[in-house]
C-alpha cells in the first residue's frame, strides 16, 4: 500500500500527504517522508504564524483608532494618549494604548465593497465573491505555504465561523472552535485509549478488502484523514485547546469574554505551532446607538487584544507572529438620526503588530471630516501583500482553481511603504 | 404523436428565431431540413464543428503555465483546442444543434447505442473493460443514486434471490417512481444552487427551494419547465421555492447571469466578466449581454416577522417616469426632475420634510451625509449631481451597464440583452417579465445544445463518478468531451423525450457503463474513463439517510452536533441541516476533489450521540442483531448487510472472528466492529 502510494507522489501533492495510516499511527510507526522542496522546508521551519482579530460587522474608525474629537462627524467620542507621543486613539482603548509602540495603525484603508457578506469574503480571501470559484481564505493560503504537514494540530483554527479553504480543500480548512472556553467537540474518545487504538487497528485491517476491490484511492485518502484525526485526538498537543490551565491572573488580563478567551487560545495555539488563528468579535454593525455600543464592544476587545500583544512579547513570539486587527469596512462620517453610523468602505482603519512590523507609527490618514483618504491609501491587496511579506510568503504564488485557472494568493497591490522596520 | 407535438414546439421556437439577426436565420435552414426529413442521420460530419488540429497541451492562455497535478492528465481528452478563434466558439454549438432525433428515443435503445460508442472507443485504447457489478453492488449503487439511501438487508437478500433477468430495469423503474427519488434530487439541486450563494441570507430559503423542487420532480415536470420557473420566478422567497436561484445571488444581474450559465448551460461565461475569456471564445460583452436580461430584478426586504424578501420586477421608477430603477438611480439620471417633483416650497432645494414623504424617505439622511457640501441641511440639484455613484457601477438602473474597467465609478456602457449561444435578441426597453421569459425561452430551446448537455453530463457524472466533461459546470465551448458521441446520444434523446428527467436516469442506469464493477485503478497517468465504476463519496444527505437507517432511528437529534444558530430569521435547524453543516459539499465539485474533513472524522469517531446508538445493550439495532443471531458468523453477516449492504468476504469474516476471540467479550467486540464499519471508507462511499 505504501509503495504504490509513493509511486504516485510525483503526480500529486495531495496524494503525497496521504501516507499516514491509522494503523501506522497506532503502532507508533509514524514517520514523515522528507519529500518537500527545500525552500518550502526552510519556510516551514521558521514557524511563522498569524493571528487575525476580526471585527465582524465593520467597526467605526471614529470610535476605534481614528477619533476626530471636537468635529461634527467625530461625535462625542474622546481621544486618549497612547504610549507613543502624538498617536491618539479613541477613549475605551486604554489597554491597547499601552502597547501602541508595538502597533502600526493604518488609517487609510479603502475599498468599494459595502455589503457585509461580500466584504467579509473579500477581506478574508483578497477576492470579491464569485459563483464560479471559491477562493481560499488568506489563512488557508498561508497554511498551505507555511504549515508543517506532520504537525498534530490543524494548521488553521478559527474561533467562530469563517471563510473556508475554498478549492485548497480539506488540509487547509479552518478547524472551527465555537466556544474557546471549552474543548472542541468530539475530540475526546468515548472509550478508553487502548480500546480506541484497538479499534483503529481493526478499522485499518477491515479497509483492505475494499481497497483491493477498487477502493484503493478512497481508502488511502480516508486513512490519511483518520491518521491526522486520530493523531489530534491522541496528541498531548490537544491540550493547547484548553485555556483553563493558564494562570488565573493571565486569564483575567485577557478578560472573561468570548473574545478574550479566544485571544488567549490563539496565543496557546500559535505557541503550539498552529499557522493561522482567527478570533472573532461580533456586533460591530452599529447602525444605531453607535456610541454606547462601541464603548461596550471596546470593553470586550481592548483587554484581549492588548493582553495578546503583551503576552506574545513576553514569550518572545512577537517577531514571528503577525497580529492583524480589522473588520470588513468602516462607518459613515455622518451620524445618522438613530445616533448610528452606516456602512462606509471608502475609508476605514485597522492595525498590524509583530511579524517584523514597525510599531508605534501611523500609516496614512483620513481627511479632517473623515469622508475620504487624505494620504497613503491602502487597498485590500496592499494589505494582503504586506501580510505575505511579514510571513515570508510570495504573494504572487499561484495555485490552480478547480477549473484550471491559476490564481495568485494576492492579485495586484504592493507592500505598504514604511510598514516594516 | 409525440413527434408531432415536439415539432410544433420547435416551430414556435423557430418563428421566434426568424425575427433575429441573419446569423440566426442561417441556423434555421439546416434545422428545418432535418425536421422535414425526420431523419436520425442529421448527425454527420458536416454538422459537427469544423475540425481543428488538437493541441491538448495548451489549456491556459499563457506559455509554460503550471499544470494541475493529477487532474490535467486525466483531462487530456477534454483539453481545449489551440486555436480559440471566436468563430468556432460561436459556430460550434449552433451547428451542432441540428443533430438530434426527431422521434423520442427509448431508454434501452439509447443505452445500448451509448455502450456501443464507448466500447468502440475503448477497443482503440486497449483498456480492458471491468465486468458487470454483482447484484449487491448494483443494488446499493442505484439505490443511493436514485433514492439517496442504502438498501436494507432485506432488500439485498430479496434482490439477490430474484431470478427475473429484467430485475435491474424493474428496480430502476420502481425507484424512479418513489417519493425518495424526488426528495433525493431536490436536495441535490438545493446544494447545487445554494453552495455558491453570494447572498448568505439565502440560507433560510433552502428548505422552501427543496420542497418546491421535490414537488416539481413528483409531478414529473420536464427540465425546461423547471428551468423556466427558476428563471422567471417572482414572489416571496419563503413561499416561492422557484425564487431560490435568484435569491441566492441577491438578484444581482451579473451574479444571476453567471449562475444561470453555469448551472443550466455548464458554461462559465462569467470569466468574461472583466476581460475576454482567457481560454474560451466568449467576449466580455457577451457575458454582460446575458446579464442584461436581469437588470430589473430586485430583492425587496419585507419587514415582517420573520423577516423575508420578495423577488420583484422594477420596471418603473418611484417617480413614475422611466428615469431609473430606484430613487438613487432616478436622482442620478435627472436630479432636476426629482427636485421639481418634490420641492414643495420651490426654493430649488430638497429639505428633509420635503423628501421624507416621497420615495427618497429613508435614503435622505444618507444622501445628505454624502452630498450636503454647504451643510445647509438641504440638497440642491448641484449637490445631488456631485454625490458619488453607488458602490457598484450600474446598480440601481433599469438598464444594464457594463462597467468601465478603467473608471469603475463611471456608469459604464449600456448593454441590451442578447443570448450568446444563439445570438437571439428580445429587443430593447423590455419589461423584466419579458426579458426573463425571453431568456428562459432561448436557454431551454432545442436550438441551444448546451441546455440538454449540461443536464445529462451532470447526471451522468453524478451516477458514474466522472463526466464526459469534468467539471460538470465548465464544459465549453473550446473543450472536447470524452466520448462526445455518447454524450450527444444522451443529450439528443433527452431533447426528443421533451426533457423528461426520469428518461435520463433510466437510460444511464441501463447502460453497461453504469453497471460495471469498481476495480483497482490502472497504474497509468491517464486512466481511461468509463472502463470501470468509480467509487465516489456519498453526499451529506445520502450519508445521513444511511446512518439513520443503520442505527434504526428517524433523526440524529441531540448533542454532538452543536452549531451556533445563524443570522436573521433562520428557521430552526433540523438534525439533517446540522449534519450537512459538517458533511455537506458543493455537488458541482469534481468527485475526486471531495474528501473528508477532520471534524467529520471526529464526529464519526467520537460523537457521544453515535456511541450511544452503537451500543450492544439497550434498544439498538446492534443489540437486536446480537439477540437474534447467537452465531457470530450469522451476526457478522447481518451486520455487514446492514452497514455495507453486502455479505462479508471470507477474509473479513476471519479478521472479525479473530478480533472477537481476541477481545473475548462479545458485546464489546461487536461494538468495535460496528464502529469500524461505520468509520470505514466503504461506508462513506458509493461503490
Amino acid at each position: 500500500m505504501l509503495n504504490t502510494n509513493l509511486a504516485q507522489q510525483s503526480l500529486s501533492r495531495r496524494r503525497f500527504l496521504q501516507t499516514v495510516s491509522a494503523g501506522a499511527l497506532a503502532a507508533g510507526a509514524f514517520n514523515l517522508p522528507g519529500l518537500m522542496s527545500v525552500n518550502a522546508d526552510e519556510l516551514r521551519k521558521q514557524g511563522r504564524s498569524m493571528i487575525l482579530l476580526w471585527m465582524q460587522g465593520a467597526p467605526s474608525q471614529f470610535e476605534t483608532f481614528d477619533p476626530k474629537p471636537g468635529t461634527e462627524n467625530g461625535g462625542p467620542t474622546e481621544a486618549i494618549e497612547t504610549s507613543v507621543p502624538g498617536i491618539r486613539i479613541a477613549k475605551g482603548w486604554e489597554n491597547t494604548a499601552k502597547v501602541m509602540d508595538e502597533i502600526a495603525l493604518v488609517r487609510s484603508m479603502t475599498n468599494k465593497e459595502g455589503n457585509h457578506q461580500r466584504a467579509t469574503y473579500q477581506l478574508h480571501t483578497g477576492y470579491i465573491p464569485s459563483g464560479s470559484v471559491k477562493h481560499p481564505s488568506l489563512g488557508s493560503n498561508l497554511a498551505k505555504m507555511l504549515a508543517d504537514p506532520a504537525h498534530e494540530l490543524p494548521s488553521v483554527v478559527s474561533v467562530g465561523q469563517t471563510v473556508g479553504a475554498g478549492y485548497l480543500g480539506v488540509d487547509y480548512e479552518p478547524f472551527v472552535v465555537n466556544d474557546p472556553g471549552s474543548m472542541p467537540q468530539n475530540v475526546t474518545t468515548t472509550v478508553p485509549t487502548p480500546r480506541f487504538e484497538r479499534r483503529l487497528g481493526l478499522l485499518d485491517k477491515l479497509e483492505d478488502d475494499f481497497a483491493g476491490r477498487g477502493g484503493a484511492a478512497v481508502v488511502d485518502s480516508h486513512k490519511r484523514l483518520y491518521g491526522k484525526t486520530a493523531k489530534l485526538v491522541l496528541s498531548p498537543a490537544i491540550k493547547s485547546f484548553d485555556i483553563s490551565t493558564e494562570p488565573a491572573p493571565l486569564r483575567e488580563k485577557y478578560g472573561s469574554t468570548q473574545f478574550g478567551r479566544g485571544c488567549l487560545l490563539a496565543r496557546k495555539l500559535v505557541e503550539a505551532g498552529v499557522t493561522f488563528v482567527e478570533v472573532r468579535a461580533g456586533n460591530w454593525d452599529t447602525h444605531d446607538n453607535n456610541f454606547e455600543r462601541t464603548t461596550t464592544l471596546a470593553g470586550q476587545v481592548d483587554p484581549g487584544a492588548a493582553a495578546l500583544i503583551a503576552d506574545l512579547k513576553e514569550r518572545g513570539l512577537m517577531e514571528k507572529t503577525l497580529v492583524v486587527w480589522m473588520g470588513e469596512f468602516g462607518r459613515t462620517p455622518r451620524i445618522n438620526p438613530r445616533n448610528g453610523r452606516d456602512h462606509y468602505p471608502r475609508v476605514f482603519n485597522g492595525w498590524l503588530a509583530g511579524g517584523g512590523v514597525k510599531g508605534g507609527q501611523v500609516i496614512g490618514s483620513s481627511t479632517p471630516d473623515g469622508a475620504g483618504v487624505k494620504d497613503n491609501p491602502v487597498s485590500v491587496p496592499d494589505l494582503f501583500c504586506s501580510v505575505c511579506k511579514s510571513l515570508g510568503v510570495d504573494p504572487r504564488h499561484e495555485s490552480l482553481s478547480p477549473i484550471g485557472r491559476p490564481l495568485k494568493i494576492v492579485d495586484g497591490g504592493e507592500v505598504v511603504p514604511g510598514l516594516f522596520a | 404523436m409525440a413527434a408531432t407535438s415536439s415539432c410544433s414546439v420547435r416551430f414556435s421556437e423557430l418563428s421566434g428565431a426568424k425575427r433575429l439577426s441573419t446569423g440566426a436565420v442561417l441556423l434555421v435552414v439546416p434545422l428545418t431540413a432535418v425536421l422535414v426529413a425526420g431523419a436520425l442521420s442529421g448527425r454527420n460530419e458536416a454538422d459537427a464543428a469544423p475540425p481543428e488540429q488538437p493541441a491538448p497541451s495548451k489549456r491556459f492562455a499563457r506559455p509554460n503555465a503550471p499544470r494541475p497535478f493529477d487532474r490535467d492528465s486525466r483531462r487530456g481528452d477534454s483539453a481545449r483546442k489551440s486555436d480559440s478563434s471566436a468563430n468556432t466558439g460561436k459556430g460550434a454549438p449552433t451547428q451542432r444543434a441540428v443533430a438530434r432525433h426527431v422521434s423520442p428515443s427509448d431508454s434501452a435503445g439509447t443505452a445500448a447505442a451509448i455502450d456501443v460508442v464507448i466500447r468502440e472507443e475503448l477497443a482503440e485504447s486497449k483498456s480492458s473493460v471491468a465486468p458487470v457489478a454483482a447484484d449487491e453492488d448494483f443494488l446499493r449503487r442505484v439505490t443511493f443514486d436514485l433514492t439517496g439511501t442504502s438498501p436494507s438487508p432485506r432488500d439485498v437478500t430479496l434482490f439477490g434471490l430474484d431470478s427475473d433477468p429484467a430485475k435491474r430495469a424493474k428496480l430502476v423503474d420502481q425507484l424512479l417512481d418513489s417519493d425518495e427519488f424526488s426528495r433525493n434530487w431536490a436536495r441535490y439541486w438545493r446544494d447545487v444552487v445554494f453552495s455558491r450563494a453570494t447572498e448568505m441570507r439565502a440560507q433560510f430559503a433552502t428548505q422552501t427551494f427543496e420542497d418546491w423542487m421535490h414537488g416539481e420532480f413528483q409531478k414529473k415536470a420536464p427540465w425546461d419547465a423547471i428551468a423556466t420557473s427558476m428563471l422567471t420566478a417572482k414572489g416571496g422567497v419563503r413561499e416561492e421555492g422557484s425564487t431560490g436561484l435568484i435569491f441566492a445571488h441577491g438578484a444581482e444581474p451579473a451574479e444571476v447571469a453567471a449562475e444561470v450559465s453555469r448551472i443550466f448551460l455548464g458554461i462559465q461565461i462569467q470569466c468574461a466578466n472583466c476581460h475576454d475569456h482567457p481560454t474560451d471564445a466568449w467576449k466580455r460583452e457577451q457575458f454582460h449581454q446575458l446579464a442584461a436580461f436581469f437588470p430589473r430584478l430586485r430583492l425587496q426586504p419585507k419587514m415582517t416577522t420573520p423577516r423575508t424578501f420578495e423577488v420583484v420586477s422594477l420596471d418603473s421608477t418611484p417617480f413614475g417616469g422611466r428615469g431609473g430603477g430606484n430613487p438613487l438611480g432616478a436622482l442620478r439620471e435627472n436630479p432636476e426632475l426629482a427636485i421639481r417633483r418634490l420641492d414643495q416650497n420651490r426654493d430649488g432645494k430638497l429639505s428633509k420634510s420635503e423628501a421624507e414623504d416621497g420615495p427618497l424617505g429613508r435614503l435622505f439622511d444618507r444622501l445628505l451625509g454624502l452630498g450636503d457640501t454647504n451643510k445647509d441641511g438641504m440638497l440642491s440639484a448641484e449637490e445631488l449631481k456631485k454625490i458619488e455613484p453607488p458602490m457598484m457601477a450600474g446598480r440601481g438602473s433599469r438598464e444594464y451597464h457594463m462597467p468601465d474597467l478603467n473608471n469603475p465609478s463611471a456608469p459604464g456602457k449600456r448593454i441590451d440583452p442578447e443570448f450568446f449561444v444563439t445570438h437571439e435578441k428580445p429587443g430593447a426597453d423590455l419589461s423584466d417579465a419579458d426579458r426573463r421569459a425571453a431568456v428562459a425561452r432561448y436557454i431551454t430551446s432545442p436550438d441551444n445544445p448546451w441546455f440538454a448537455r449540461a443536464f445529462v453530463n451532470r447526471i451522468w457524472s453524478e451516477m458514474l463518478g466522472e463526466g464526459f466533461y469534468i467539471p460538470v459546470d465548465d464544459m465549453g465551448p473550446e473543450r472536447e468531451p470524452r466520448y462526445g458521441k455518447a454524450l450527444d446520444l444522451l443529450a439528443d434523446g433527452f431533447v426528443s423525450n421533451r426533457y423528461d428527467v426520469r428518461w435520463v436516469y433510466r437510460t444511464i442506469a441501463s447502460t453497461e457503463a453504469y453497471q460495471r464493477q469498481i476495480r483497482p485503478t490502472e497504474a497509468t497517468e491517464n486512466p481511461t474513463p468509463f472502463v470501470a465504476a468509480v467509487p465516489t463519496r456519498l453526499r451529506s444527505d445520502q450519508l445521513y439517510s444511511a446512518i439513520t437507517k443503520v442505527l434504526g432511528i428517524d433523526d440524529l437529534g441531540g448533542g454532538g452536533m452543536r452549531r451556533p444558530g445563524g443570522g436573521m430569521g433562520r428557521g430552526p435547524r433540523t438534525p439533517r441541516d446540522n449534519f450537512a453543516q459538517l458533511f455537506g459539499f458543493d455537488p458541482s465539485t469534481p468527485h475526486d476533489e471531495v474528501v473528508g474533513s477532520v471534524p467529520q472524522a471526529l464526529f464519526l469517531m467520537n460523537s457521544p450521540l453515535l456511541t450511544n446508538l452503537m451500543r450492544a445493550g439497550g434498544r439498538t439495532t446492534l443489540s437486536g442483531i446480537l439477540t437474534k443471531y447467537s452465531s457470530d458468523r450469522d451476526a457478522l453477516n447481518e451486520l455487514y448487510l446492514m452497514v455495507l449492504a453486502r455479505e462479508p468476504s471470507e477474509k473479513e469474516l476471519k479478521i472479525c472472528t479473530d478480533y472477537i476471540a481476541e477481545v473475548n467479550n462479545r458485546n464489546e467486540a461487536f461494538e468495535d466492529l460496528l464502529w469500524s464499519l461505520l468509520n470505514s471508507s466503504e461506508f462513506l462511499t458509493k461503490r
